[in-house]
């Protein structure tokens, strides 16, 4: 009857440790052990969960020889397809446009230098997240701010060579800027005069082409705000304020005072690549893959995205898949020849005198032999005993 | 040593090749088994196919040789 008897914590863990512990990874131990600490076992039942458990483990095990790129690429193929026929535009989130499905996909797999629309995910500390005044005033901080944007038009007085700007007040007070605050900005060596309306700038020369120069850089100093945010969205999620933004700066970003660096998000691979480094970027390349499918409502399993950002980021930079990249750098001349540019790839290895060893799968088809892969990676031997027993 | 199902396709696939040549089977067979293959199954099912594989670990690299 002592099997009845429902374990203790003590000695559900001590059955764990010695069932299981080594034989799967640990971070799914200790979901198991949180799970089963929940729970009233008796050993009996526990040991039919860890059988359970070890048995479906070994199941999602891929096998040596399995063409996982191959799988990879049709399970991701497959759904992807489905997405050309459904959209093939832009979808508003939170009053920014965001590029979503097959051309966001793309984008990711060519490792564009930067995405078509760059966005940002701003969490606030605590003590800002909850008030929505701190969270505004961090957004107003966010916001790029050009002279540009609130200059209404401008003037090139050629006689007395001098610029004029004139300010569209409406939208110096919804900014809360001073004409002060903007003439103070102008860092150019000249003579400023303002008043209510325009700043006047006086040109040390007297040609066109020293007024246009005075005029462009003029317009484009900035006020304040941090680089490249162009739009700076406020929203209220659960129980904090967030910040979205159009435009991505994380570097400058992560420095603020309130912004909590530990949740704030980028879609700017490359950028994620240079302040975090390479994992963060093929963590990066996994998350955005998977949130763009789901978006569309795909499942894909994890693992052929994984597969996927591990083949792009393997060599410690992030590379397209592609030409310009995996593909384009394979050790095998026949197997670059075969994916794109077969003559240009054929003669550029003519000319260096490469040499095809011959050990990938592509070669190997194109020559006409067993692949490694499959059935054809298996080696047979005679078993030892038996060799053995026929000698003797 | 547990087999892939790709290792146990090839041993079955080679013995059965041997017993369709003309090889002695190494089980009693029944009037009624003439299928090579069926007989090579019956043998691996059995474990007596003196056949096994080989496994090649991935070749040692040097530090910074990546592909």
């Amino acid at each position: 009857m002592a099997k009845k008897k429902m374990l203790s914590e003590k000695e559900k863990i001590m059955i764990l440790e010695k069932e299981i512990k080594d034989r799967i990874p640990l971070s799914l131990y200790e979901e198991l052990k949180d799970e089963v600490l929940k729970v009233d076992l008796t050993e009996d039942e526990l040991k039919e969960v860890i059988k359970e458990v070890k048995k479906r483990y070994e199941f999602a095990i891929v096998e040596p020889g399995e063409a996982v790129g191959i799988v990879a690429a049709q399970s991701i193929g497959e759904p992807s397809t489905q997405m050309t026929m459904r959209t093939f535009h832009y979808a508003g989130v939170a009053e920014l446009n965001v590029t979503l499905g097959l051309p966001r996909i793309i984008e990711i797999v060519d490792a564009r230098k930067e995405p078509s629309t760059p966005m940002m995910t701003i969490y606030l500390e605590p003590e800002y997240a909850k008030d929505r005044e701190k969270a505004k005033e961090i957004a107003k901080k966010l916001e790029m701010l050009t002279i540009g944007d609130i200059v209404e038009r401008t003037e090139i007085d050629m006689i007395d060579s001098k610029v004029i700007f004139y300010l569209d007040k409406r939208e110096m007070e919804r900014r809360e800027i001073s004409v002060e605050d903007v003439v103070k900005k102008i860092k150019i060596k000249a003579e400023k005069e303002y008043d209510e309306d325009k700043i006047i700038v006086k040109a040390k020369e007297p040609s066109l082409r020293e007024l246009r120069r005075v005029r462009e850089k003029v317009l484009s100093t900035y006020i304040r705000g941090v680089k490249n945010i162009k739009r700076v969205v406020v929203r209220r999620e659960g129980d904090e304020y967030v910040i979205y933004t159009e435009g991505s700066n994380l570097k400058d970003v992560l420095k603020m005072e309130g912004v909590d660096y530990t949740r704030t998000k980028t879609n700017d691979i490359h950028e994620i690549e240079k302040v975090f480094g390479i994992e963060a970027a093929r963590n990066a390349i996994i998350n955005e893959i998977i949130d763009t499918l789901e978006e569309q409502g795909l499942t894909v399993d994890i693992r052929h995205i994984m597969l996927v950002a591990d083949m792009m980021t393997v060599d410690g930079e992030v590379k397209a898949i592609g030409r310009h990249g995996v593909s384009g750098e394979k050790a095998s001349v026949l197997a670059r020849a075969a994916f794109e540019i077969t003559i240009d790839n054929l003669l550029k290895a003519s000319v260096k005198g490469e040499v095809d060893e011959l050990n990938g799968i592509i070669e190997n088809v194109i020559v006409g032999k067993p692949i490694k892969l499959g059935t054809g990676m298996v080696e047979l031997l005679m078993k030892k005993e038996y060799e053995q027993m026929r000698g003797a | 040593m547990k087999l892939t199902r790709f290792e146990k396709a090839r041993i079955i696939g080679a013995r059965t090749l041997q017993l369709a040549m003309g090889a002695p089977p190494l089980i009693k067979v029944s009037k009624d088994m003439k299928d090579p293959m069926q007989i090579a199954l019956k043998e691996f099912e059995l474990g007596v196919i003196p056949i096994t594989v080989r496994r090649r670990l991935p070749p040692k690299k040097e530090v910074g040789e990546l592909l």
